[in-house]
């Protein structure tokens, strides 16, 4: 035999016969068709499937769906984070972060009984909702997430539809702790 | 062996998606949100569209007067009080004339719709027998004119009285505002 090919041969062969020994062509069907089963199940799972957004153009910057650029890139999963789609026009500490949730005060606060009212786009369904940004009172300033959300926001002497107005009117104490995103209502 | 497990493990795979299904379908029974939101997907909370006036109110006048028009003390009550005011001409004109109406970046037409909606919605029982619902007309001329807000309110409130318009002075009161 070669001196050069016989070695390489030779490994080539143990390596498949170990091969053949531990694994069985009807197992592999069997794995195979399982995941083939599996795979067409899950599109029937009622799994929020989101809109999702058109595909790049060639040029590489994604299509712009609304005419809301907050929208474009907003989630509606984690209300943690600044492009939860009720921000749109929040600024300040998110609630969510800070004990309470995106529509909740955390223990301790108290939501003030005046707000204003603005609107977002939510980008699962296109359509556009009211939220009432309710600021929580009474506590220091949570200081988590910090976020700066600017869709409709006018200057101050609009103040009905400013956000860098502290939202406590009305309540006990006009300390600003953080800022609630409540939905209102739907408009289309 | 080997065969038997794989077989059973296949099994088990294609049963597990099937159960998966079927729990998912028992489960969706009670309606689901029609909101796409992690929240909402809890709560199942459902939102009907809302009407157009109903929507220039939540965006303009809702977030201090409250959606059933009532709210803090410092804050005028619309809730069984603004009909009182389109009792008199004067009170009619001042509805429209106080400051957050009459400079509202809304146009005429959506005032007009917006406070004939909630002269209805909040005061139904105190409006006038035949009143006339406002014009987008109307209120193009009206909210041109600026007003001293509290001397015009006295002054109206006054004439109200005297007219026996209104049962008392308590009912159009306003609360002196808070000391933060």
């Amino acid at each position: 035999m070669d001196p050069i090919v016989g070695p390489f041969d030779r490994l080539i062969e143990s390596l498949s016969r170990t091969v053949a020994r531990r694994t069985s062509r009807r197992g592999f069907l069997q794995r195979g068709s399982a995941w083939l089963v599996a795979a067409s199940a899950m599109p029937l799972l009622p799994a929020a499937r989101p809109v999702h957004a058109a595909d790049p153009p060639a040029g590489g910057k994604p299509a712009r769906k609304y005419a809301s650029a907050f929208a474009n890139r907003a989630q509606t999963t984690d209300p943690t984070q600044c492009n939860y789609w009720r921000y749109c026009s929040s600024d300040g500490y998110l609630c969510a972060c800070c004990g309470g949730g995106p529509s909740t005060c955390p223990p301790g606060t108290t939501p003030s009984p005046t707000s204003w009212v603005g609107s977002c786009i939510n980008p699962d369904d296109g359509k556009t909702y009211l939220i009432a940004y309710r600021d929580c009172c009474g506590q220091d300033s949570c200081g988590r997430c910090s976020c700066l959300g600017q869709e409709g926001d006018m200057p101050s002497y609009r103040p009905q539809v400013n956000n860098d107005i502290v939202w406590c009117f009305g309540s006990s104490s006009m300390v600003y702790h953080c800022s609630s995103a409540g939905l209102v209502g739907l408009v289309d | 062996m080997g065969t038997m497990a794989s077989l059973r493990a296949g099994a088990c795979a294609t049963l597990g998606a099937c159960l998966c299904v079927a729990a998912s379908v028992a489960q969706s029974d009670p309606p689901p949100t029609n909101v796409p939101d992690a929240i909402t997907r809890q709560s199942g909370l459902r939102l009907e569209p809302m009407s157009r006036p109903a929507r220039i109110y939540a965006l303009n006048c809702q977030g201090c007067h409250g959606h059933l028009g009532v709210s803090v003390p410092e804050i005028p009550a619309l809730a069984g009080r603004i009909g009182y005011f389109v009792r008199i001409p004067e009170g009619r004109r001042y509805i429209v004339q106080v400051p957050n109406v009459a400079l509202n970046p809304s146009s005429d037409e959506d005032i007009a719709e917006m406070l004939n909606w909630a002269l209805v919605t909040y005061s139904r029982a105190q409006l006038p027998p035949g009143f006339r619902p406002y014009t987008a007309e109307e209120i193009g001329r009206l909210r041109k004119e600026r007003i001293d807000v509290n001397a015009r309110r006295r002054q109206i409130v006054d004439r109200l009285l005297a007219l026996k318009q209104v049962p008392s002075a308590k009912v159009l009161a306003i609360a002196p505002a808070a000391r933060y």
